[in-house]
């Protein structure tokens, strides 16, 4: 085979994907994404409406669940500020972020500590074939969890009996909304893989590293992902994940061009 | 064509500095024993060669071009340290994937056939983490070798192998030097096993090359010592001494004299003297003991 940029990626890329879609691990993740909002749309539901005392100061909080399934997905039009902290806000798809932190810091980190990495870079790969490779592979297994999580969501709200009243965001706007948050998980899939070239093969480092680094970004995507997304969210999220992959990508090849790989 | 060619090379690691302007001339074709007390730069060198790390200075030339060129690159086969594999996956499963890496179209054959000259060919289906470390070793040489790399770069791979491994190690190292068109850098600190394989030589030492020379060289280089056993050997060693310059008894309890003299002007000596000698031959010292003496000069050097 010669010896192009084009084989060489095809090569990594053929790789890669094996590698992920043979490690129990992906499918780990899968099945938690696909698992967790029956569990949590079941359980809020459940709960809702239940009232806790404070025994100190008497003082009442009534629980309060998710209204409509798409509650999962996306903020309901006019919620989802940047410091919402309510059960609805924090425990929907945008948790996932966090999860590819994870799955990323992981699939590197095992590339480094096996000796993988070395095996690759001293023969064929060039540091910048190594991030795109990883990069997309990434985005797929982020994608796929989100997929699972979709999926997970439509069951709960089923399950729970939620409704499914899609009100005046309509089905368009849960297919944009979507979309968005599969583009916006390309950003973090940058952050990760930036966090986790430095780290090599210290995946605590890489998880805590990433997470930390998410954070900020964390905060401001129920805001620029809600229900009632429209074409523009969509192509500010894809404008942010191409740039932010192609800037971090280019920092991550810089990193690995300049630090030891062993 | 030189395989290797770099021209002072350094590496520093914050303060330490683990190469001095480090030159290396390795012929294509050759098979260079790489040598060197522990610390003294080799792995460094491998790994600056192998594109693991980035040099602080100097040039590494592999075949004429850069070493970061990627079709220069893609002509290399490595084992440095342990061999890159995952532990849970089977030998055959990490093969086919550094195949896979590759780019080998015909993988499945071409993996058979490199475990074969590795002779583990029986142990394609084992995990990779239920292997031994001899069994180890000749699987990352398996891995260096897919894809018919022209220059093989292979640090330490006898150290730590028991006696039969040690053997087997070198029965693949002698097959993979019979191919004429491969040039093979190996490091090791067993000078014994090298020198049977080694075509070309490159000693190190803090940092620098204090010598590169061909097997024919060091052959010339070696000097001649007259070895002898005779009736009472503290007595006679005594006597050579007094005699000759350097005299030493060996491990095998041989008096040595490494002095240009004739044997049969010994055993006269030392039956002048009332002392029969019993066996008596010339020989000429190792590699080992030339590396020794080597460091020992460069030791008493300023």
């Amino acid at each position: 085979m010669t010896n192009t940029k084009t084989n060489r990626i095809k090569s990594m890329l053929a790789v890669d994907f094996r590698r992920m879609f043979t490690t129990r691990f992906l499918y780990i993740m899968v099945g938690i994404c696909l698992v967790m909002p029956i569990l949590i749309l079941v359980m809020t539901t459940m709960m809702d409406g239940s009232v806790t005392v404070d025994p100190q100061t008497g003082a009442e909080t009534v629980m309060e669940g998710f209204k409509n399934t798409w509650q999962a997905i996306g903020s309901l039009p006019g919620e989802g500020g940047m410091m919402d902290m309510s059960l609805t806000a924090m425990c929907n798809i945008n948790m996932l972020y966090f999860f590819i932190v994870v799955l990323v810091g992981v699939f590197v980190a095992e590339d480094f500590r096996s000796g993988y990495a070395k095996n690759i870079f001293t023969v064929r790969a060039k540091k910048g074939d190594y991030v795109i490779s990883k990069t997309l592979v990434c985005f797929v297994g982020s994608a796929l969890m989100f997929l699972a999580y979709f999926a997970g969501a439509m069951l709960g709200g089923a399950v729970s009996g939620l409704p499914f009243d899609t009100g005046t965001f309509g089905i368009g706007g849960v297919v944009m909304c979507m979309l968005s948050k599969l583009f916006m998980a390309a950003v973090f899939v940058g952050i990760s893989l930036l966090i986790s070239v430095a780290a090599k093969q210290k995946t605590w480092l890489s998880i805590v590293g990433g997470l930390m680094a998410s954070m900020l970004l964390y905060t401001m995507v129920p805001m620029i992902t809600p229900l009632d997304s429209g074409i523009m969210n969509v192509i500010l999220c894809l404008a942010g994940g191409v740039l932010f992959s192609i800037g971090l990508g280019a920092v991550s090849k810089m990193i690995l061009k300049r630090t030891s790989l062993v | 064509m030189n395989a290797i060619e770099i021209r002072g090379l350094t590496k520093n690691f914050g303060s330490k500095q683990a190469l001095k302007g480090l030159n290396m001339t390795v012929p294509a074709g050759a098979i260079y024993g790489f040598i060197g007390e522990n610390g003294s730069g080799k792995s460094t060198t491998e790994k600056l060669i192998c594109g693991l790390m980035p040099p602080s200075g100097g040039t590494i030339k592999l075949y004429g071009k850069d070493y970061t060129d990627p079709n220069v690159r893609s002509k290399i086969g490595v084992l440095i340290e342990a061999p890159g594999c995952f532990p849970n996956m089977s030998v055959w499963g990490n093969m086919m994937l550094q195949a896979a890496n590759l780019g080998i179209k015909n993988a499945g054959e071409e993996v058979g056939k490199v475990l074969k000259t590795v002779r583990m060919e029986g142990a394609a289906s084992n995990k990779f983490k239920n292997c031994s470390l001899g069994m180890k070793q000749r699987i990352g040489i398996a891995m260096a070798l897919l894809g018919d790399p022209a220059l093989l770069v292979l640090d330490e791979p006898i150290n730590g192998l028991d006696a039969d491994g040690m053997r087997i190690m070198r029965e693949v190292l002698v097959d993979i030097a019979k191919d004429q068109n491969r040039t093979v850098l190996i490091s090791s600190h067993i000078l014994g096993e090298l020198e049977k394989i080694a075509t070309h030589y490159g000693i190190v030492r803090q940092g620098r090359m204090i010598k590169e020379m061909t097997a024919e060289e060091l052959e010339a280089g070696c000097r001649t010592y007259v070895a002898l056993q005779a009736a009472e050997m503290n007595r006679a060693k005594a006597l050579l001494s007094c005699k000759c310059s350097r005299v030493e008894e060996d491990e095998s309890g041989y008096i040595r004299v490494y002095d240009p003299v004739v044997p049969e002007d010994i055993v006269t000596y030392l039956y002048e003297n009332g002392i029969l000698v019993s066996e008596i031959r010339t020989d000429k010292i190792g590699l080992e003991e030339f590396y020794i003496d080597l460091m020992n000069e460069r030791g008493r050097e300023p």
